[in-house]
């Protein structure tokens, strides 16, 4: 989207996207007839107001023509002078009869189309993309969603941003915080696109971002919170200090770490249903759709009647309406200084952790003293380094509902590398004892492995039923339905299934559990798929490797702690 | 200094690794343009129709519409590099709708080679030009850039000299009887001098129908250019090759 840059009767530099608007307003003596992007137009008006250095040599002379110290800044952005010629505006206030009466009659559906727009985009910020896809599902014209957008501009409740903006000597991507972007040369200017968040649709210095500044909610209002459970006691105690947390204006941020399987998104609903009451907006994050898709109905369900805002890559309504959102952190991007609370799931999983643009998504989607926690099993290590700090605070849910100790997992010592050339060892009549206990699942740190030791287990064991599967398998779905209904006695898989399901009886294998792709997390969470449901409290996990790596040790060590402050805490049975 | 370290890892890679080549269409480590897209994009085994730069069984001279005396008439011959689909098309509307140009750079030689393979040397090479607004929005003409790229990679001189002065709706969205008659008068020469007595490569993204291609031709014909070749990125496929549920 482009503009059109107006020098107005006071004397100021004003913009519009619409020429013929530009006509009818008689504040606007002239305007340049090329248009231009925000990003140029903002340049402009920044260079205008800083004070001329020299500036005293004019005392006493006429002010500079604003037009031609406009032309030299464009001509400095590499225009040339013969593309930018200035037209002087005669504003023609006449109106049709016919116009008028169509204007009536249109008048109805433009209202409730204005009412949509404000409602959908409220906390918003949407690229232009955005906004036509808006414009789709409201049924109205590309032209009547930029006018109300405009308009919300002039009232001053949103403001037009450049899409990627010159900071400095580079460029700062607004939508993501991304420095590095891709430069080129444009008509008359440099211009860049972002390539850190264009899995959500183009970011270049040519375009712009509508950035809503309204609250998602108006004020306290009446929320109807019926929880279809019982928080455990462990639960409860968490519960207290996130709702301690959201009340103290001091902290800003917060994490909570969980045992696996201890049910923490939970903890987190009364808290919200507060926060909600006072008219303070929620916002659930997770990095994946999965997590999204398991936590909606449990939300829908203890917050009868309230609106609730789904949003993944796959939500076929994109623009949906409520004070409280559920969103991966990639929608997330979407949202500008929205939000009073934000849970953010899973911090440490892909694609949050590591993603700058992610991160700095989040934040910048918080309000100004807005609150954020942090939820996880396995916290990463800027996450307690900042609880070492004391720039958070850290609060424990270390038992699970059941009151039984996570199972604590067991390393076998290989002398030989584990290859699937044969099942040698003694770790082979320990895979048939855990069988006995459950449906065993075993974690490769390979997908090329996956074939060969579902062939080798089949050998040593040709009565059992054994599969497998990897992140592209095309049959995975339908392999981990048939894995949660108990068909397999025994599941080859990579990390895939390390997070986010729970099989009930299951133990846990780690071939070559030393290998760098298993940190600590990785080895708590897949530890954690063991013992998760009430009939199957309990359970084994073992670690075969040829050597113990630090890794493995903090992986035991975090366990083994959590166990001790459930103990401590008497939250477990012994 | 985690940048400096970032730097030195980087320059000690690019003197101690060869870089990967990947391909230029759909990512995969190997050749330019890797034996898969080949095949499933560019199809060299398939002829071009002479009028619209439709891709054809190779003996055929002609696609069928064309043979009826419904393709341009101004152009000496059209060609196409490769055909409108799969991954191609996604390049294409990556470097137009998400604001990617650069890749256009990286196909660059293979598209000059095809060129140089098909058509006759010209005076200069002359993209499709574009209206103002879009220009304005999108900061960059496609066709420009690869225009570009080809005045890089064969030396040839870039002529300019035509405008776009109506702003028609996009030929994506319409019929075959309204992509016609969408481009009526919507291009003028600003300077004939620059077009008389020269032959040129005219240059677009895609072509469908050639409507876009026919309708500039004909103002450079009426200006004195003596042949005019059109060369695209990419254009349908006769019917009748079209294989079943693409």
């Amino acid at each position: 989207m482009h503009f059109f840059l107006t020098l107005n009767k006071d004397g100021s530099v004003g913009f519009s996207p619409f020429q013929e608007r530009i006509n009818q307003d008689s504040k606007v003596t002239s305007y340049l007839c090329a248009p231009l992007s925000y990003a140029t137009i903002q340049a402009i008006q920044e260079q205008l107001q800083q004070r001329d250095p020299f500036g005293f040599w004019d005392k006493g002379f006429s002010r500079k023509d604003p037009k031609h110290q406009i032309l030299k800044i464009l001509k400095g952005f590499g225009w040339n002078a013969s593309d930018l010629t200035w037209k002087e505006n005669s504003p023609s206030l006449e109106f049709g009869q016919d116009s008028l009466e169509d204007e009536d009659q249109a008048h109805e559906k433009d209202k409730e189309v204005e009412k949509a727009f404000n409602r959908l985009t409220m906390g918003r910020q949407l690229s232009m993309g955005d906004l036509r896809r808006l414009a789709r599902q409201l049924k109205s014209q590309d032209e009547d969603i930029k006018k109300l957008a405009q308009f919300n501009v002039e009232q001053g409740s949103a403001t037009w941003v450049p899409a990627v903006k010159p900071v400095g000597n580079g460029w700062q991507c607004q939508r993501c915080g991304e420095r590095e972007v891709e430069e080129w040369p444009s008509q008359y200017e440099m211009a860049a696109t972002c390539r850190s968040c264009e899995s959500i649709g183009p970011s270049t210095s040519l375009g712009v971002l509508y950035r809503d500044v309204r609250s998602l909610l108006e004020g306290p209002s009446e929320v109807i919170f019926q929880p279809h459970w019982e928080l455990t006691e462990a639960q409860r105690i968490a519960s207290e200090q996130v709702f301690e947390f959201i009340k103290d204006p001091c902290q800003e941020t917060a994490l909570l770490w969980a045992a696996c399987g201890a049910g923490k998104t939970e903890v987190c609903f009364p808290s919200a249903a507060w926060a909600l009451k006072e008219g303070k907006s929620v916002l659930f994050a997770a990095p994946r759709q999965d997590v999204i898709n398991d936590v909606a109905p449990r939300l829908q369900r203890d917050f009868p009647d309230y609106p609730l805002q789904v949003l993944t890559g796959t939500s076929s309504v994109k623009f949906q309406g409520g004070g409280m959102v559920l969103a991966t952190t990639h929608q997330v991007l979407r949202f500008w200084r929205a939000f009073d609370v934000i849970f953010m799931d899973e911090m440490d999983a892909f694609p949050y952790q590591g993603s700058r643009a992610l991160e700095w998504g989040l934040k910048h989607a918080l309000r100004q003293g807005g609150k954020i926690l942090y939820l996880t099993a396995t916290p990463s290590s800027e996450g307690l380094k900042a609880v070492k700090q004391g720039k958070m605070q850290l609060i424990r849910l270390p038992a699970r509902h059941h009151r039984t100790s996570l199972p604590v997992p067991m390393w076998e010592k290989s002398r030989h590398t584990i290859a699937p050339n044969g099942c040698t060892g003694a770790w082979v009549s320990q895979i048939k004892s855990l069988r006995i206990q459950g449906p065993v699942l075993m974690f490769v740190p390979k997908i090329s492995w996956i074939d060969p030791w579902i062939k080798c287990i089949q050998r040593c064991f040709p009565s059992w039923c054994v599969d497998g599967s990897y992140s592209a398998d095309p049959e995975r779905s339908s392999k981990i339905e048939r894995l949660r209904q108990g068909e397999f006695d025994l599941f080859v898989s990579t990390t895939i299934l390390e997070r986010g399901v729970t099989l009930p009886g299951i133990q846990v294998v780690v071939l070559e559990a030393d290998h760098p792709v298993f940190d600590e997390r990785a080895l708590v969470q897949m530890a954690g798929r063991v013992g998760r449901t009430r009939e199957c409290p309990a359970g084994s996990v073992l670690f075969l490797s040829a050597r113990m790596t630090p890794a493995m040790r903090t992986a035991v060590r975090w366990i083994e702690e959590q166990n001790r402050l459930a103990m401590e805490l008497g939250l477990i049975d012994a | 200094m985690k940048e400096f370290w970032k730097g030195a890892v980087k320059l000690a890679q690019t003197l101690w690794y060869e870089e990967l080549q990947t391909c230029v269409i759909c990512g995969d480590e190997g050749d330019l343009v890797c034996p898969t897209c080949t095949t499933d994009y560019l199809h060299p085994e398939l002829g071009r129709c002479r009028s619209c730069g439709k891709l054809l069984l190779n003996e055929k001279t002609n696609c069928l519409d064309c043979e009826a005396g419904r393709g341009p008439k101004h152009l000496d011959q059209v060609t196409a590099w490769g055909h409108y689909s799969g991954g191609l098309r996604d390049l294409i509307q990556n470097v137009k709708f998400e604001a990617r140009p650069r890749r256009l750079k990286e196909i660059a030689r293979p598209f000059t080679n095809w060129a140089i393979s098909q058509l006759p040397a010209v005076d200069g090479v002359m993209a499709v030009p574009m209206h103002a607004s879009r220009l304005a929005e999108r900061g960059f003409n496609q066709a420009e850039v690869l225009a570009s790229a080809i005045h890089w990679e064969l030396g040839l001189p870039i002529i300019e000299g035509v405008e776009r002065s109506e702003a028609t709706p996009p030929q994506m969205l319409l019929s075959r009887y309204d992509r016609l008659h969408n481009l009526k008068g919507a291009f003028i020469v600003r300077e004939p001098r620059s077009i008389i007595g020269r032959t040129v490569w005219l240059v677009d993204d895609v072509t469908t129908t050639g409507a876009t291609l026919e309708a500039v031709a004909e103002v450079l014909r009426s200006s004195g250019a003596k042949a005019i070749y059109g060369l695209c990125l990419a254009a349908g496929m006769e019917k009748i090759l079209v294989p079943l549920g693409d």
